[in-house]
This record gives C-alpha cells, sequence and structure tokens, in this order.
C-alpha cells in the first residue's frame, strides 16, 4: 500500500513536483499559501488543505518546498505547522535549499517529537521538476532515505543519498560554488571576448566540446551570447543561494574566496534591479565595473 | 531635575560605560541578562530590574550595549521588551554594533509609540569604556542628540553625530570596510616584500612618510613585523563586524569585493582557533596562502 503523502509549497518547483507523484499513483494532501496555487492539484485529485498542519495529517510522508530558511522552519516548525499534525515515525522531506546549520537543528527538533527527517534540495530548474528529472541530493538516516527513494524517482533521475541530516544541503551548497563560480568564469570571459573585439559567438562555439565545456557554457553562456536574460533560473534564487554557503563558510571558519566574490556580483546584480532575470545578466555586471568613457 | 537612566546589557563594555554614568551622578535602572552582572552596578547604586522592560519603565534615556542584531531586537521588541516599559517621549540609545538596516526599522517602530532613537556604536574596546575615552558615531535627529550629548560625553572623548537614524551603524560599518581593507593591504605588502628579499621593518619604515601611511601600518604592522598578536581588537569580534556588513550589502544589494575577501580571510583565522588573537594576525592567512602550511 502506498504511503500518504502531503505536499506544502506549490510554487514553480513545487506544483510540477507534487503533479508527478499524484501521477504515480500517490494520494496527496496539499497546501501552498496561495489559495490558486492549489486548484490544478485539487484538479488531479489532491485534498486541499487549510494549512501545513492539516496537510501532515494523516500522512507517512510530508513533503516542503518553499524558498528560504526561515520559511521552512515557519512551515515545520511553527504555529499551525507541520510538527503540530505529524505523527511518530512519520517523515518530513524539505525539498528547497536552506542551511545546513538550520536543517539540522530542525531534524533535531522533529526528532524529539520521534519524527524522521530528510533534506533533499534539487537541481534541475523548472525544467527538471515538470520533466520529472531533478538531481536529489539527500541528507539522513539511510533506511528512511529507502523508504523515500520510490517517491523521489517520480520526481527525479539523478537521486544520491550523500550522508546524515544537512548533508544533502552541503552537498548542494557545493553544486551551487562550482555552477556560480563557473557562471562568473564565463562571465568573465565573454566580457574579456568583446572588450578584445571578437564575436561572442564565436568564441562559444570554440569553448565547447574543449575542457572547458560545461552545462553551464552550454546554457547560461549561450544566453550570454545572444543577451536573452528570460529566465531560467530568476537571479534572486542564486543570489539566496550562495549567501548560504557564505554563512556556512563563516560559522565552520573557512575562507571561500572565490565563492565571496561571486556573491559581492550577485549583490551588484540585485542591486541593479535584475532579480527576477537569468542569472546570465553577470556578464553585465562585469562589462559595467570595466565601462570605456567616450 | 535629573535625568533617569536606563542600562541593558552589562558585559565587557556595558558595565564599564554604565559605571562611567553613575559616577557621573546619573540615577541607573540596569538590566543584565546575567544576574550576576549586575552586582557591581549595584554595588555602586544601580537599581536592578527584571527585564528591559522594567529598566525602561522610569527611564528618561535608555541605553542598550548588547551583542548583535537579534540581540537589540529582542531587548526592545521581544516580550518585557524596552518597547513594552518605556514612556512616549522618551529615548532609546542602541550603541551595539548592529545592522543600519535593522536599526532603522527599529526607530520606525519605536516613533510609531512616539519614542526617539539614537544609534551610537563606539570604538575604543574595553579600555576606551573604562576610561571613558570611547569614540562614538551617532545616528538620529539633532535635538535627540543634543540631549543625550552630556551622557555621551561621560562615555566618550570623540563624539560625532553623522547624520539620521541608521547612521551611525553605517559610518561603524564603514570604518570596519576600511580597516579590514588596510590591514589586508599591509598584510600583502608585507609577505610581497619578503618574498622579494626585502625587510618588511625596512619597507614599514619608507611607507610610514608616503601616501601609503596610516595608524593601521604604524600599529598593526609593528605587530605583523614582531609576529605580536595579542590583542587589540580580537579576530572573534572583527569578524562579527565584518560580517554584518557583509549581511547589510547582500540586503542592500551593494557589492564590495574586497570586504568580501578580508572577511573570508577572517573566517579562516576563526577556523584555526585563533578567534582570540588581534586582527593583524591576518598576516599569517597570506604567509599559509603562499607557503601552503
Amino acid at each position: 500500500m502506498l504511503p500518504k503523502v502531503g505536499f506544502i509549497g506549490l510554487g514553480v518547483m513545487g506544483k510540477p513536483m507534487a503533479m508527478n507523484l499524484i501521477k504515480n499513483g500517490y494520494s496527496l494532501r496539499v497546501y501552498g499559501r496561495r489559495k490558486e496555487a492549489m486548484a490544478p492539484l485539487v484538479e488531479a485529485g489532491a485534498v486541499a488543505c487549510g494549512s501545513a498542519e492539516e496537510a501532515a495529517r494523516g500522512c507517512d510522508v510530508i513533503f516542503t518546498m518553499v524558498t528560504t530558511t526561515r520559511d521552512v522552519q515557519e512551515v515545520v516548525l511553527g504555529e499551525r505547522g507541520v510538527i503540530a499534525g505529524a505523527r511518530p515515525g512519520d517523515i518530513v522531506v524539505d525539498m528547497g535549499t536552506i542551511s545546513p546549520a538550520a536543517t539540522r537543528a530542525i531534524a533535531a527538533r522533529l526528532a524529539e517529537a520521534g519524527i524522521e527527517a530528510l533534506d533533499a534540495p534539487v537541481s534541475g530548474g523548472g525544467i527538471g521538476a515538470i520533466s520529472g528529472t531533478l538531481s536529489i541530493m539527500v541528507g539522513g538516516k539511510p533506511e528512511i532515505f529507502e523508504r523515500v527513494n520510490p517517491l523521489f524517482s517520480c520526481m527525479g533521475k539523478n537521486i544520491v543519498h550523500i550522508g546524515p541530516n544537512g548533508a544533502g544541503q552541503v552537498a548542494k551548497a557545493c553544486n551551487q560554488m562550482v555552477m556560480l563560480i563557473a557562471l562568473q568564469g564565463l562571465a568573465e570571459a565573454f566580457a574579456f571576448a568583446r572588450k578584445s573585439g571578437l564575436d561572442s559567438a564565436r568564441v562559444y562555439e570554440a569553448l565547447s566540446g574543449g575542457a572547458a565545456q560545461s552545462r553551464i557554457l552550454e546554457v547560461l553562456g549561450k544566453r550570454m551570447v545572444e543577451r536573452n536574460y528570460d529566465p531560467g533560473i530568476e537571479a534572486r534564487l542564486h543570489y539566496k543561494d550562495i549567501q548560504i554557503v557564505l554563512d556556512e563558510a563563516h560559522t565552520l571558519g573557512m575562507a571561500l574566496p572565490g565563492t565571496a566574490l561571486v556573491t559581492q556580483m550577485f549583490n551588484a546584480l540585485i542591486g541593479r534591479g535584475g532579480g527576477n532575470q537569468d542569472s546570465s545578466q553577470l556578464v553585465e555586471v562585469i562589462e559595467a565595473m570595466s565601462k570605456n568613457l567616450l | 531635575m535629573s535625568i533617569n537612566v536606563g542600562f541593558i546589557g552589562l558585559g565587557i563594555m556595558g558595565k564599564p560605560m554604565a559605571l562611567n554614568l553613575i559616577k557621573s551622578g546619573y540615577p541607573l535602572w540596569v538590566y543584565g541578562r546575567r544576574v550576576e552582572s549586575m552586582a557591581p552596578l549595584t554595588a555602586a547604586g544601580a537599581h536592578a530590574c527584571a527585564s528591559p522592560e522594567e529598566a525602561a519603565r522610569t527611564a528618561d534615556i535608555t541605553f542598550i550595549m548588547v551583542s548583535d542584531t537579534q540581540d537589540v531586537e529582542q531587548v526592545i521588541l521581544g516580550p518585557k521588551g524596552v518597547l513594552s516599559g518605556a514612556q512616549p517621549g522618551a529615548i532609546v540609545v542602541d550603541m551595539s554594533t548592529i545592522s543600519p538596516v535593522a536599526t532603522r526599522s527599529l526607530a520606525a517602530r519605536l516613533m510609531e509609540s512616539g519614542i526617539e532613537m539614537l544609534d551610537a556604536p563606539v570604538s575604543g574596546g574595553e579600555t576606551g569604556a573604562v576610561n571613558g575615552a570611547l569614540s562614538l558615531m551617532v545616528g538620529g535627529k539633532p535635538e535627540v542628540f543634543i540631549r543625550v550629548k552630556p551622557l555621551f560625553e561621560q562615555m566618550g572623548k570623540k563624539i560625532v553625530h553623522v547624520g539620521a537614524n541608521g547612521a551611525g551603524q553605517a559610518t561603524k560599518a564603514c570604518n570596519q570596510i576600511v580597516a579590514s581593507l588596510t590591514i589586508e593591504g599591509v598584510a600583502e605588502a608585507f609577505t610581497f616584500a619578503r618574498r622579494n628579499g626585502v625587510d618588511p621593518g625596512r619597507v614599514r619604515e619608507a611607507l610610514l612618510g608616503g601616501f601609503a601611511n596610516s595608524r593601521i601600518l604604524e600599529v598593526h604592522g609593528q605587530r605583523m613585523l614582531d609576529h605580536d598578536f595579542r590583542p587589540g581588537f580580537k579576530v572573534r569580534l572583527h569578524q562579527k563586524d565584518l560580517r554584518i556588513v557583509m549581511e547589510t550589502a547582500h540586503q542592500m544589494g551593494i557589492a564590495l569585493p574586497g570586504s568580501a575577501l578580508v572577511a573570508q580571510h577572517l573566517n579562516a583565522l576563526i577556523g584555526s582557533g585563533e578567534g582570540e588573537l588581534d586582527s593583524s594576525a591576518l598576516v599569517q592567512v597570506i604567509e599559509r596562502l603562499n607557503e601552503g602550511k
């Protein structure tokens, strides 16, 4: 018999993820802050709830897919939160990208109530969520991971159990570091190419297929060449994610110079109003720094 | 007409600051989270209170000297907080070093209840606090600043009104940005000198007379030469202050590349257990970067 599922957070990512669970035969209790968000899920057979607590009631596995650390703390531990509706033995799976330290604290708090927790942040964006091909990086007990793995398989393709609670968030942080520092490299390279009088499309072609090849070059590099900044992924999400990495480095007591610099570039991007456009805009921040005064 | 004064936060800085106010004859109502922290104050004649609310209740001016942004928010807005006790027309003076953004928000919230606020972060450390020789950077209305100035003068020597609410905190942040990058510059320069086979002591001498001259080259530079990292200003506190700067920059969408890098170097010192050393210990991070130890 399939576990009963709660799903909280029905935005760009949460909605298609929840839909994929329904398509695979799971019965869902859902809650989204905006009532309209629940409508398509209800049409597909889900039960709409009035709070996270209500969505959690009677469920075996409860997913959360909300934006910030504070949102997760609110939804899971706050008033009318998941902890109020869940029973000992239930599993709470947070799939957002939040602070590893806060994740461990939330798991500890849930454990006090006999509730299990997994952190399972994802990579692959809205497209990956819709097509069920997300990468999922999981932290928590192995036996709990095993129980939730069949549900993860409805939402993702590359599913890796990284380690204990918090490990999923650390792996996601690593993902963002590699991806966003690569993005910085691309932005500087294309700005450098243009400043040298080159056609950035030719440079893109030259770099593809060589040692500098990466998904980031392929997808975001293309947007830089075309100066097409329709998201993709909204820069404000990367801006949020990369600060999480720095906060963790502060606590750990380690230097991450590249990450720190890229965070400043994202600060500037947000400061000039680019939060809702694609992160490939970073190239314009670099170009602005070295503007030629005619 | 005597002014009743509240004082919340009686740690390393708060205690001597509050004692200086008592010595000048102000009646004080004090609150510290740890009950023992109030003992030296009550011995000097202060009234011990059970909450920030109680300390603020009869006060014309209430000072706050706690560690971080969340602590100030808790003390002012939390249960049994200053907001619950302070009277309309009273003044709240936060002398902690916290976020300018949070400060502006707190000032607006207090104003809704008719309470004035100043932000007056300090520099000068424990020594400055004990000797009444702190430097103060004050933000808030001019007429409110004037009312509190006589009390500031019991705690500090250099007192500058820099602007509106939040300006004090922003100025303190600027102080940290300049100081941090200057220490970093000196650390990098000395490391570069050594690698070039040049005595950094001679380099320092040469630089003292010109455009690269600064208090930091003078003082921190000497500490780097001697490898004498007794504080001074501790790495741990420096890391905290710079974290506030970087969080504010992030919140406001401001790029501070240099400060961001120095913050990482301070992280490294904390991670290697050197948080109690003077900031000049930053030179060790650059040395390690270049020597792989």
